[in-house]
């Protein structure tokens, strides 16, 4: 199953790299315009369920990576694709400077509150998403907690040490 | 009941009263609720103890807060107790309220609950047993007994630094202030 998965993908789309780690674990990594396509194509073949999207920061490149993991949850009717076992991880690259991206709600409705989260833990913009309002997070954050230059230390410092203890009158 | 309690309850019913009587609010934070339970059902069973767990604030008047607290949950914490009836009683149950335990640098994290609602006893441990809460109940009978358990009192006389610290973590807070904040009343009697 997972060669002929390979074998279609790789005739069916350029620039694409697929490496396969484990049994039953196959890594995509596509450039940013082709998430779109590539995702479409993969539900069409049997991979209805969006798992999990998460995003690296990897600062040294200066690039974030987003991280699509399907699965299937229904087994599919022909014998010959068990997709059932299957974990497709789409991986893309975009860079930090403007990070910048579309919004797969047209393909995964469930993507809403992963991109809300996304864009509200590493501050990477949505395109065209119906609402990016703050999900998880009370306060304002100069750069956005989960990026990797954001010092967690000296923001406790600076916010919750610096909240006096309360005074207590009978001393 | 023991019989030679009888004088005390003679003395002072309303705390007997409040001591053997006591009902937690059952507020989920946290990981530590997963020990609340095995605690109010048949395996420790809290009523032995006098304490059972009740829907809303307004019937409560014991409220433990069971692991971390997020800057969201404070909120909720806060407009909780603020509801909860007098006399009320507080326990920090876990590491995480009292310093921020094992999230002591994180960003979203409230760390020293105390500045922020008072507190009247502790639970250390990550995470504490079971019988660790009936320790705490008995202890807090104790406090009850002695008028030591007086968190609700601080609470009314240091309203204006509680309300001020809440403020600094929450940014302004939606409600208005549930004791009057007079500031030159307050100088007055620090004089």
């Amino acid at each position: 199953m997972t060669e002929l998965l390979k074998k279609e993908l790789g005739s069916t789309f350029r620039d694409i790299l697929v490496t396969g780690s484990g049994d039953n674990r196959v890594t995509v990594s596509v450039k940013p315009e082709q998430v779109l396509t590539v995702l479409r194509f993969l539900k069409d073949k049997g991979f209805d369920h969006l798992a999990l999207l998460s995003a690296v920061d990897w600062i040294e490149e200066k690039e974030f990576e987003l991280v699509y993991i399907l699965a299937c949850y229904m087994q599919d009717a022909d014998e010959d694709r068990d997709n059932g076992k299957l974990h497709l991880i789409v991986k893309t690259r975009l860079s930090r400077e403007k990070p910048q991206f579309q919004t797969i709600i047209g393909i995964f409705p469930n993507a809403e509150p992963y991109e809300r989260e996304i864009h509200e833990l590493f501050g990477i913009n949505f395109q065209s998403h119906p609402r990016l309002t703050p999900l998880l997070l009370e306060r304002k954050y100069k750069i956005p907690p989960f990026r990797k230059d954001f010092d967690t230390r000296k923001y406790v410092e600076e916010v919750f040490d610096k909240i006096p203890l309360v005074e207590n009158k009978e001393k | 009941m023991d019989r030679n309690q009888i004088t005390k309850w003679l003395k002072e019913p309303a705390k007997m009263a409040n001591k053997y009587s006591l009902h937690a609010i059952y507020f989920c934070t946290g990981c530590g609720i997963i020990e609340v339970p095995p605690v109010i059902t048949a395996r420790w069973d809290a009523e032995r103890f006098g304490v059972i767990p009740v829907a809303t604030p307004r019937q409560a008047n014991l409220f433990l807060i069971t692991g971390y607290v997020s800057v969201k949950t404070l909120r909720a914490i806060i407009r909780t107790y603020e509801q909860m009836y007098e006399p009320k009683y507080t326990v920090g149950f876990g590491s995480c309220p009292v310093n921020g335990g094992m999230y002591w640098d994180s960003y979203n994290t409230i760390k020293h609950l105390d500045k922020y609602i008072p507190i009247d006893g502790w639970i250390a441990g990550c995470m504490p047993r079971p019988e660790a809460i009936f320790i705490a109940v008995t202890h807090l009978w104790t406090l009850i007994d002695k008028g030591m358990a007086t968190g609700y009192i601080r609470y009314k006389e240091n309203y204006k630094s509680y309300r001020r610290n809440q403020e600094m973590a929450l940014g302004k807070l939606q409600w208005p202030p549930l004791h009057p904040i007079d500031s030159d009343s307050e100088e007055a009697e620090r004089d």
